[in-house]
């Protein structure tokens, strides 16, 4: 099974996600100059750097970029007082950063996806930078030693919460051999583009499922109910096939997926009656030994279809309800601790692995050895409870100041959109 | 002869079993209904009506099933369909900011 | 023969469905906040009616119209999560704290 892993499946995301500069640099010094070079994305904090990092995944994969190199240009000295903090603050995004950009090449369906490497740096930390030709320095100096020769930027992206350097930093950059580009993604107020790319892949999908649902209702021996089933498959496909799919199926890739999700229903259906069991025993106790709390755990899973499936999986299997999907974090609501417990564990997250990205995908450590969970309520509670709604996100704005870096986004601790990256680590 | 006309026992047949079935998932439905007026928040009532739903489409199954109506199948669908976009949408329009899905 | 065991499995599945959706009932009526409602909300009841649903299956026979059925234990194992988490999703964005142990509001 794992010999037919879709192309991105193999490249075992997590074990090789972060290589070495050094190596990476290689890999590009054989490369002939006509092959597209690596491309450059400077990182913070921003409410778009999520569909930043996406855009720039799906378009190395399709041009065939060598890498893919996420930058953090330093706003700090080493040796500062705080220098250390704000380090493992970049530290942390850059992280995170890597997991998103790992778990979009997996799911790309270029064929160059898996060759692409994401390679990740902190930059400047040994000077102070003012102004936008010190950073346009300190990425053209890093680009040559990479063999990059592209810098997409996170139209939100503004070191040191400096608001107008976007557009002195795209004209420095201009100056410079880099190509620049601002990626094409939407404000925080839509969350993701909605509507994708038509494909004749995604409409010939689309167009047989809708055929083969409207037959197996009607009879399929029968002409009229064929001529009214192509009819409205063909309304059905035309109207909706940029928006009910997000990628295009594919050969070796969809089928295999059909059948290891076969493998995994079963297993499903064994811990959902298991777990129910439980859950019945727990309800029908005349004391009602409850114990809820909400938890947040990171997962490590594409967007789209893999994170819905993990989501509805987690919320099918009792004691666990799925509340609300934040980019990679989800909230957890948990009935009693052993479910909870159960969830840190992390077997279903494995189970989505395996059926989206195959077996060898599937090896990875449990949330909990990851350090990715938290508790947010309760005795054993780790962090505070994130609702924000409901006091414009003054809560998202304490913890942010409390965790020192405070610079990133005193915009956005208001607008709590679904791209805000600032739920912290820990 | 169907399944439904096999006898259970004392006379009576897999169909009369599956009425006094969906008899009971109507009584389970009734209970809800509490939820549902009780309340005390939006989301409980929706909730509610959700489960609910959800038991109907059973109902609608088995009563097609011990009937010999295979078109109440059609409608259960439909109504699954239904009560599927119903929770969507009030869930969606009973939050401020519609940041639903 | 086969029909007597088929016709006991029936009323198996039947009395199955009917216990998980007892205990789905209670959940909502007994639970403290929408959140632990939605939990059996989303899967005692599912499981309950996946239970009912594969009854009605049987009953029907899978050539004809149990085929319809099939389709719905489907569709409802798929939507009823998707919908409790809307719901869920929706009391959190409008504030609403999750209950924890020691608070009064019931």
């Amino acid at each position: 099974m794992a010999d037919t892993d879709p192309p991105g499946g193999g490249a075992g995301p997590d074990a090789d996600a972060t290589v070495d500069p050094d190596e990476a640099s290689e890999g590009d010094a054989s490369t002939e100059s006509a092959a597209p070079g690596a491309v450059i994305v400077p990182v913070e904090p921003t409410s778009t750097l999520r569909s930043t990092v996406a855009h720039v995944a799906e378009t190395a994969a399709a041009d065939g970029a060598p890498a893919i190199h996420l930058v953090e240009i330093a706003s700090w000295r080493n040796g500062d007082p705080e220098s250390d903090e704000r380090a493992a603050a970049a530290e942390r995004v850059l992280e995170r950063v890597t997991a998103w950009a790992t778990a979009d090449l997996d799911d790309s369906e270029a064929p160059g996806a898996a060759d692409v490497e994401v390679v990740t740096t902190v930059l400047g930390a040994d000077d102070y930078l003012f102004g936008a030709d010190d950073y346009v320095r300190v990425l053209a100096e890093y680009a040559e030693a990479n063999g990059a020769d592209r810098v997409v930027l996170d139209p939100e992206y503004t070191p040191v919460g400096n608001t107008t350097l976007l557009q002195p930093l795209e004209f420095a950059l201009s100056n410079t051999p880099l190509s620049v580009e601002t990626a094409p993604v939407d404000r925080p107020t839509r969350r993701e583009r909605f509507r994708t790319e038509a494909t004749t892949g995604r409409f010939v999908a689309l167009f047989g499922l809708s055929l083969a649902f409207y037959l197996l209702l009607g009879d399929p021996t029968y002409w009229f109910d064929v001529v009214t089933g192509v009819a409205s498959a063909a309304v059905v496909s035309i109207t909706l096939s940029r928006v009910s799919l997000d990628s295009n199926p594919a050969f070796p890739r969809t089928p295999m997926r059909i059948v290891r999700g076969l493998v995994y229903v079963p297993v499903l259906l064994f811990e959902i009656v298991k777990a129910n069991l439980v859950v019945a025993r727990v309800i029908l106790d005349p004391r009602l030994p409850i114990e809820p709390t909400m938890n947040r755990m990171r997962v490590i899973v594409g967007r789209g279809l893999p994170l819905m499936t993990l989501a509805n999986s987690i919320t099918l299997t009792p004691g666990t309800l799925t509340v609300r999907a934040r980019d990679s974090d989800l909230y957890v609501h948990s009935l009693v601790p052993w479910a909870r417990e159960g969830l840190f564990d992390g077997s279903l997250e494995r189970w989505t692995r395996f059926v989206y990205y195959g077996r060898r995908s599937a090896r990875l450590p449990t949330p909990r050895e990851r350090d990715d969970v938290a508790i947010l309520q309760g005795a054993d509670a780790t962090e505070e409870l994130p609702i924000a709604a409901a006091d414009g996100g003054a809560i998202d704005g304490e913890r942010d100041a409390a965790d020192d870096d405070s610079a990133v986004d005193a915009g956005d601790a208001s607008d709590e959109g679904e791209n805000d990256p600032e739920v912290t680590d820990r | 002869m169907s399944l439904v006309d096999a006898s259970l026992a004392a006379g009576y047949t897999l169909g009369d079993f599956l009425l006094v079935a969906a008899a009971g998932f109507a009584v389970l439905a009734v209970g809800m209904l509490y939820r549902a007026v009780v309340g005390p928040t939006m989301q409980d009532r929706v909730l509610a009506v959700n489960v609910l739903g959800t038991n109907t489409v059973v109902i609608l199954a088995i009563l097609g099933a011990a009937l010999g109506e295979p078109t109440f199948l059609d409608i259960a669908l439909v109504y699954a369909l239904l009560n599927f976009l119903m929770a969507i949408a009030i869930s969606k329009f009973t939050v401020e900011r519609g940041g639903v899905l | 023969m086969t029909e007597t065991a088929r016709v006991w499995l029936v009323v198996a599945l039947t009395l199955l469905g009917l216990f998980f959706s007892f205990v789905s009932m209670v959940g909502v009526l007994r639970l403290p906040d929408v959140y632990s409602r939605a939990h059996t909300a989303s899967q005692a009841d599912t499981l309950g009616a996946g239970f009912g649903l594969a009854a009605v299956a049987l009953t029907v026979g899978l050539a004809g119209a149990g085929f319809k059925s099939v389709l719905l234990l489907f569709f409802i194992f798929v939507t009823n999560p998707t919908a409790a988490h809307a719901i869920a999703r929706a009391a959190f964005e409008e504030g609403i704290v999750p209950w924890i142990e020691g608070d009064d509001r019931r």
